[in-house]
């Protein structure tokens, strides 16, 4: 970890083809392509910087909205005046 | 989601329905809602007003398919319709602006950005919120219904009406230009967005 330039020498500093390999690890990370992205994703983030940045930073924009988005609560009789209007036009 | 007629539910079948398989969603409806008026009001009856046309259509509703975007899809229409009827602005030059350049299936994937994923985790609540906010409506629904609720490309395509290959690539602008305005707050809070340099 500590000579991170040298360990990730092992990983190429260019990608072959970014747009493809973006597209791909997008949908992956939108869980397109279920258990068969997995290893596929493997293979890519342990061959490639440039993929290997791009999914972490995408993965924790995806992680952010999900987890942190503040909810806005449901008004309190909204739900009940709905079955109320449903029950009226009955 | 096919508009063949089938036979007819009957009053008991609604009920089972209406409460079984379309009241459950009503949070993800409302939080839909306000993220696309915000106000509260309007919310309210947008979501109202959906719930409403859903029991009117109910016969065109499949028993036991996906409700959330059968009922996602009619609150996305009441809302273009209602918007464009309430603002006087017409909410279609800007529609139209988004359809011309936004459109392309076509992508450009060379960003490269100083972001860091690091940064992007230690941000609030508020600030992704308000980052999002800040998108335009359809790069802001697009990631509501992806990151928030869930929804497939397949889904989506549906409740928006556009091509799997139009959901993606604006998919894919809507998080560049929210990694955009996160990196603006990322600056300004002083969160590392540089390479580190020990
Ligand atoms: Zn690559």
């Amino acid at each position: 970890m500590e000579n991170n330039n040298l360990s990730s020498g092992e990983r190429k500093l260019q990608c072959s083809d970014v747009s493809k390999c973006f597209q791909l690890l997008e949908s992956i990370l939108d869980g397109e392509l279920g258990e068969e992205g997995k290893e596929l994703l493997k293979q890519k983030l342990d061959k490639c910087q440039p993929c290997f940045e791009h999914f972490h930073l995408e993965q924790a924009i995806r992680e952010v909205l999900k987890t942190k988005c503040t909810k806005q609560p449901l008004p309190e009789k909204l739900a009940d005046s709905i079955r109320q209007m449903i029950h009226d036009v009955r | 989601m096919s508009e063949v007629q089938r036979r007819k539910y009957t009053q008991e079948e609604k009920t089972a329905i209406f409460d079984g398989e379309f009241m459950p969603h009503i949070d993800s409806m409302y939080n839909f809602a306000f993220r696309l008026t915000f106000d509260e009001d309007d919310a309210k009856d947008l979501v109202q007003d959906t719930y409403m046309k859903a029991f009117r259509f109910i016969n065109s509703f499949e028993q036991g398919t996906n409700a959330k975007a059968w009922l996602f899809r009619i609150l996305k229409n009441s809302f273009i319709n209602e918007y464009r009827k309430k603002s006087k602005q017409p909410a279609k030059v800007d529609y139209q602006e988004v359809e011309t350049f936004y459109n392309s299936d076509d992508v450009d994937y060379q960003s490269t950005t100083d972001l860091r994923a690091e940064s992007v985790k230690d941000m609030l609540g508020d600030e992704i919120s308000n980052a999002l906010n800040a998108l335009a409506v359809d790069f802001r629904t697009v990631i509501i219904l992806a990151d928030l609720e869930g929804f497939t490309y397949e889904e989506m395509a549906k409740i928006l009406d556009i091509p799997i290959g139009t959901v993606r690539s604006r998919l894919h602008r809507a998080r560049n230009l929210l990694k955009d305005k996160l990196r603006g707050y990322a600056q300004s809070m002083g969160y590392n967005t540089d390479e580190e340099e020990e």
